[in-house]
C-alpha cells in the first residue's frame, strides 16, 4: 500500500510530501531528499536498535524491557541531580512527559537548541523578531539571504520548497524573481549557487551586520572593517541597496551566525537591522533549524515553564541561564550527576571535555540506531521512530506545529510510542521515590 | 566590627548556592544560628555547617560584620546576593554571581571569580584580585539596564559581555578583555588598561570607555572626534593620548557614547 | 599551523547519521576529513593525514586530509561529527553553545591511525586516564 502526504521526522523543514510504500522487508521512499530517504530505512534496517541492552561491568548484556526501565529508574532516583537532554527527532508529547520528570526530580532539562540555535533563541529574547511562515517568503520573496548556512547540505529541500525555486503568488517566475545572496566564509554548494557571495571572515559576522547596519542608518563605516571581514565597503553598501530596493528580503540564518564568535549577538543585531530594514521594505528573519522539532522543544518548555532550553529545576521552580543551567556547561562543570538521553547522539556532538565527563556519570539512553551516545550509556531503550510508527506533533523551522500521522506500527509489543516509554519509566521512578 | 570566619569543609562535588552568605543575614546571629542558615546544593537544602565550619558571631547590624571566607570556594555561587552593607573577604576563588545585585557594603575576592560578578549591581564595592569570566556587572537575560551605581574593580582579566547594558557606576579592568566589552552600554564608566579583542563598546547609547591597551578588532560604527590628553574621571586617571570616538552609530540613535582608545597602542586607527 | 577550525554538515555526513550508519566506514570516510586549501596543504608538506588539536592543547585527532577551493588559507572544515568535535572548544561564552564555528586549533602532519566514531567513545572519552 502507497502512504502520501507522511511527515518527513528529519530536518526542521519537516516536508509534509513524503510518499512511501512498504513491501516486504523493503520501504520504497518518494520526494525525500537524501538525509530523509536514508532516515526512513531504518524502519526496516538491519541495526535497528530491537532489545534493551544494560552494562554491567563493562559488558553489554540483553534485558527485558522492565529490567532496563528498572535499571534507568534506579539510575535516576538515585541521582542528586539529573540532566534530560530531551531531544528533537521525537514528538513533542514525548519531550513534555521529559520535562515533567526534570521537575520532579529537580534536574536540569536541555534540548538540541542549546548546541544548534539556542543562541538565535537568545538574540530573539533580546530584540523580539520579524518572523513569518515558510509560505510567505514563498510567495513574496525576491531576495533572499543564506546567512551562515549551507541550505543545499543542511536542509537540501528548503532552497526548493521554501526559499529560492519555487514558483510564488508574487514571484511568479521562481529562482528567475529572485535574487539569492549567500553570507559565508567557505565556498559551499549553496554560495555557489548564489548571485552574490561574500566570503567573509570566520567570526566576523558581528562586524560585517554591525557595518550594513551604520551604512543602512545613513554613516560611514570605521574603514578597518574591511580587514577585518574582507569584504569591501562598497559590496556591503551594494548589498543595502540591493535590499532597500527589493520587495521583499527573506534571512536565513544558520549556525554559522549562531555558532560563531558572537553567538546571541550576532542575532540580536541581525534581527534589530531587519526591524530597521521595515521602514524600506519588508524583511523578515527565520532560523534554517537542524532538527525536526528543535523548535517544538522551544515552544514546549516556553508554554509550559517560562523558558526555551536549559532549564534548571533545582529550587523547585523554573530558572534559565545559558551558560549555568545548559547541557554543554553542566557537564563540563561536572554539576550533574546521571544523564537521560532521548533521540539525540550527544556523545557525537559535544566537544571533549563534556562528552567525556557524560560518558563517566551513568547514562540512559533512548535511541534508534547504535552510535556514540548508546555505546557510552549504561541503559540503552529502543526508541520508536515518530511519524512513521507513531503519531504527535512536530514544529516546523518556522514555528508551525505540525501533526503526524504514522503509516506502521512500533516494532515493540512494551511500548507504543517513546511517549509511552517515558511515561512508563516516570511511574516507576514515582514508586521508588515515594517509596 | 565582629567578624564571622567560615571554613569550607563539605563535599562540593555539585555546585552550591549560598545566597544567604551576606552580612545582611549573619547580624545579630551567634555562630551556631549561622550554622543552621539553609543554602542549596541541587535540589537539597541543607544547612550552612555541613559546608562551613562556623566560628564567631555575627555583629549588631550589617555594617558590623565582617565575613571572611578562608579557603576557595569555586564551586559556591551567589555570595553576598542582594547584601547591603557590611564586608565579604573571600580568601580564595569563587564561583558564579558573586555580588550579584548587590546595593551596598564591600567584597573582596582574592583569588579569582566565575561569570555574572556583580550582576545589575546597585552599589557598593567589588574587588576582584585575580581573573574573572562573563557578564561583570551586566543585565540579567533580556533586561536593559546592567549595573547602575557602585565600583566593581578587576585586577586581572575579563572575558566577555564585561558591563553589558550598564546605566551606571564604574568598571575598572586592570587587564585584558574579550568580545562584546561595554554592549549596549548606556550610562557609566568602563575602564579597561589592557587589550580588547573585539566588538568593544558595540551598540552604546551613552557613557563612557576608555581602552588604554590595543583593540584587535574595531567596531564599525564609531567616528572620531577628537585626540584628548590624560583623562580624568573624578579618582580615577587615564594617562597617556587617547582618540575620542563617539557612537554607536551602528544603533539608530545620536551618538552620545564616547569611546577612548590609547592612540599610541591604535595607531592603525 | 595555526587555523580556525568551521565544523558544518556536508550531505552525506547528514544521509550517514540520519540512516544510523554511524558505526560504517563510509562514515568515517566522509567525516573524518579535514578540508586545506591548496596553499596549506603544500605548506604543511602534502600530508596523506593530520592532527587536529584543541587550543588548550589537551585533545587531538588524526584525520584525513582533503584539498578544496571551498576554504580559504588559515581556515579548515571537518564535517560535523565526533572527530571534529573532539576539537571544538568546550567554552560557551555563558550561550550553552560551544564554539563549532571558528575554533582556535593547530594542524600538523601525522601517521597517527584514524580512529573509527567506536574506537573515539572506547577509547578517548571511557577509556582510563
Amino acid at each position: 500500500m502507497v502512504y502520501k502526504n507522511i511527515i518527513c521526522p528529519v530536518c526542521g523543514g519537516s516536508c509534509d510530501d513524503v510518499q512511501v510504500e512498504l513491501k516486504d522487508g523493503t520501504i520504497d521512499v518518494q520526494n525525500a531528499c537524501k538525509m530523509g530517504n536514508a532516515k526512513f530505512q531504518e524502519v526496516v534496517s538491519s541495526h535497528r536498535l530491537l532489545k534493551p541492552t544494560i552494562r554491567e561491568n563493562g559488558k553489554v548484556k540483553d534485558v527485558s524491557w522492565d529490567e532496563a526501565l528498572e535499571m534507568s529508574a534506579d539510575i535516576l532516583a538515585n541521582s542528586k541531580r539529573p540532566l534530560f537532554f530531551l531531544g528533537s527527532e521525537t514528538s513533542c508529547e514525548a519531550q513534555e512527559v521529559g520535562l515533567h520528570i526534570a521537575e520532579y526530580l529537580g534536574g536540569v532539562a536541555d534540548s538540541n537548541a542549546t548546541i544548534c540555535h539556542g543562541p538565535t533563541v537568545m538574540g530573539i529574547q533580546e530584540a523580539g523578531c520579524v518572523g513569518s511562515t515558510a509560505g510567505q517568503a514563498k510567495n513574496r520573496a525576491d531576495m533572499i539571504i543564506y546567512w551562515g548556512v549551507n541550505a543545499l547540505e543542511s536542509m537540501p529541500r528548503h532552497m526548493s520548497k521554501y526559499g529560492v525555486f519555487p514558483r510564488g503568488y508574487w514571484a511568479k517566475k521562481g529562482r528567475f524573481d529572485r535574487t539569492m545572496v549567500t553570507v559565508d566564509p567557505r565556498k559551499t554548494p549553496t554560495a555557489v549557487a548564489s548571485d552574490l557571495h561574500l566570503q567573509l571572515k570566520p567570526n566576523t559576522d558581528y562586524e560585517l551586520l554591525s557595518a550594513l547596519f551604520t551604512i543602512l542608518n545613513g554613516k560611514e563605516p570605521h574603514p578597518s572593517v574591511e580587514e577585518i571581514t574582507g569584504i569591501p565597503i562598497p559590496v556591503m553598501k551594494q548589498t543595502i541597496e540591493m535590499m532597500k530596493e527589493s520587495n521583499y528580503v527573506g534571512i536565513f540564518v544558520g549556525l554559522g551566525v549562531s555558532s560563531s564568535y558572537g553567538k546571541h549577538r550576532n542575532i540580536e543585531i541581525a534581527l534589530n537591522l531587519v526591524k530597521e530594514m521595515n521602514n524600506y521594505t519588508k524583511c523578515n528573519l527565520g532560523a534554517l533549524r537542524g532538527h525536526c522539532n528543535v523548535a517544538g522543544f522551544n515552544q514546549l518548555a516556553s508554554y509550559l515553564y517560562g523558558y526555551p532550553f536549559g532549564i534548571d529545576f533545582g529550587k523547585g521552580y523554573p530558572r534559565y541561564n545559558p551558560g549555568e543551567t545548559t547541557c554543554v556547561d553542566v557537564l563540563r562543570e561536572k554539576d550533574v550527576d546521571a544523564a537521560f538521553v532521548m533521540s539525540a547522539d550527544l556523545v557525537n556532538h559535544i566537544p571533549a571535555d563534556a562528552a567525556k565527563y557524560l560518558a563517566d556519570i551513568p547514562m540512559i539512553c533512548l535511541d534508534i540506531a547504535p552510535c556514540p551516545s548508546t555505546t557510552a550509556s549504561d541503559v540503552v531503550l529502543p526508541g520508536v521512530i515518530d511519524a512513521m510508527e507513531c503519531d504527535g506533533t512536530f514544529y516546523r523551522l518556522d514555528n508551525v506545529p505540525v501533526h503526524f500521522e504514522p503509516f506502521t506500527d512500533s516494532p515493540f509489543p512494551e511500548t507504543k510510542s517513546n511517549e509511552d516509554t517515558l511515561k512508563q519509566l516516570f511511574a516507576k521512578v514515582k514508586a521508588k521515590k515515594e517509596a | 566590627m565582629a567578624e564571622v570566619i567560615l571554613k569550607p569543609i563539605g563535599n562540593f562535588d555539585l555546585t552550591v548556592e549560598a545566597e544567604a552568605i551576606t552580612p545582611d543575614n549573619f547580624a545579630g546571629k551567634t555562630a551556631v544560628e549561622i550554622g543552621e542558615i539553609l543554602i542549596w546544593q541541587a535540589p537539597a537544602q541543607a544547612k550552612l555547617s555541613e559546608f562551613f565550619s562556623v566560628e564567631g558571631n555575627g555583629g549588631s547590624s550589617a555594617e558590623d560584620t565582617t565575613i571572611t571566607i578562608d579557603g576557595d570556594v569555586p564551586r559556591v555561587k551567589r555570595i553576598g546576593q542582594e547584601m547591603t552593607a557590611g564586608k565579604i573577604i573571600i580568601k580564595g576563588s569563587t564561583g558564579m554571581h558573586v555580588g550579584n545585585t548587590m546595593a551596598g557594603g564591600e567584597i573582596i575576592v582574592e583569588g579569582n571569580a566565575e561569570s555574572w560578578p556583580g550582576m545589575e549591581m546597585k552599589g557598593g564595592l567589588l574587588h576582584i584580585k585575580g581573573d574573572t569570566l562573563d557578564h561583570v556587572g551586566c543585565a540579567y537575560r533580556g533586561s536593559w539596564h546592567g549595573m547602575t551605581g557602585g565600583r566593581i574593580v578587576i585586577d586581572g582579566n575579563a572575558k566577555n559581555q564585561v558591563g553589558g547594558g550598564i546605566s551606571g557606576g564604574e568598571i575598572i579592568i586592570g587587564g585584558n578583555v574579550d568580545n562584546f566589552c561595554g554592549i549596549r552600554m548606556n550610562g557609566g564608566l568602563i575602564v579597561v588598561k589592557g587589550n580588547a579583542v573585539r566588538t568593544t563598546a558595540a551598540e552604546m547609547t551613552g557613557g563612557v570607555m576608555v581602552v588604554g591597551g590595543r583593540i584587535e578588532k574595531f567596531s564599525p560604527g564609531f567616528e572620531m572626534e577628537a585626540v584628548e590628553c590624560d583623562l580624568k574621571f573624578d579618582d580615577i586617571e587615564c594617562a597617556g593620548e587617547f582618540m575620542k570616538f563617539t557612537g554607536d552609530y551602528a544603533i539608530p540613535q545620536k551618538g552620545k557614547g564616547t569611546l577612548y582608545v590609547s592612540y599610541e597602542n591604535n595607531e592603525c586607527l | 599551523m595555526e587555523a580556525l577550525l568551521n565544523t558544518g554538515s556536508t550531505i552525506d555526513e547528514g544521509r550517514l547519521a540520519k540512516g544510523g550508519n554511524k558505526y560504517s566506514e563510509d562514515y568515517k570516510t566522509e567525516c573524518a576529513v579535514c578540508w586545506v586549501c591548496a596553499e596549506d596543504f603544500a605548506a604543511l608538506g602534502c600530508p596523506e593525514k593530520v592532527k587536529v588539536t584543541s587550543r588548550d592543547g589537551v585533545h587531538s585527532v588524526a584525520v584525513s586530509t582533503k584539498v578544496t577551493e571551498s576554504v580559504k588559507s588559515g581556515h579548515v572544515f571537518i564535517p560535523r561529527s565526533i572527530w571534529a568535535n573532539v576539537v571544538v572548544e568546550p567554552s560557551t561564552f555563558s550561550t550553552g553553545s560551544p564554539l563549532y564555528k571558528g575554533s582556535p586549533v593547530s594542524v600538523e602532519p601525522t601517521d597517527d591511525v584514524v580512529m573509527d566514531a567506536e574506537e573515539i567513545v572506547l577509547k578517548l572519552y571511557m577509556g582510563e586516564e
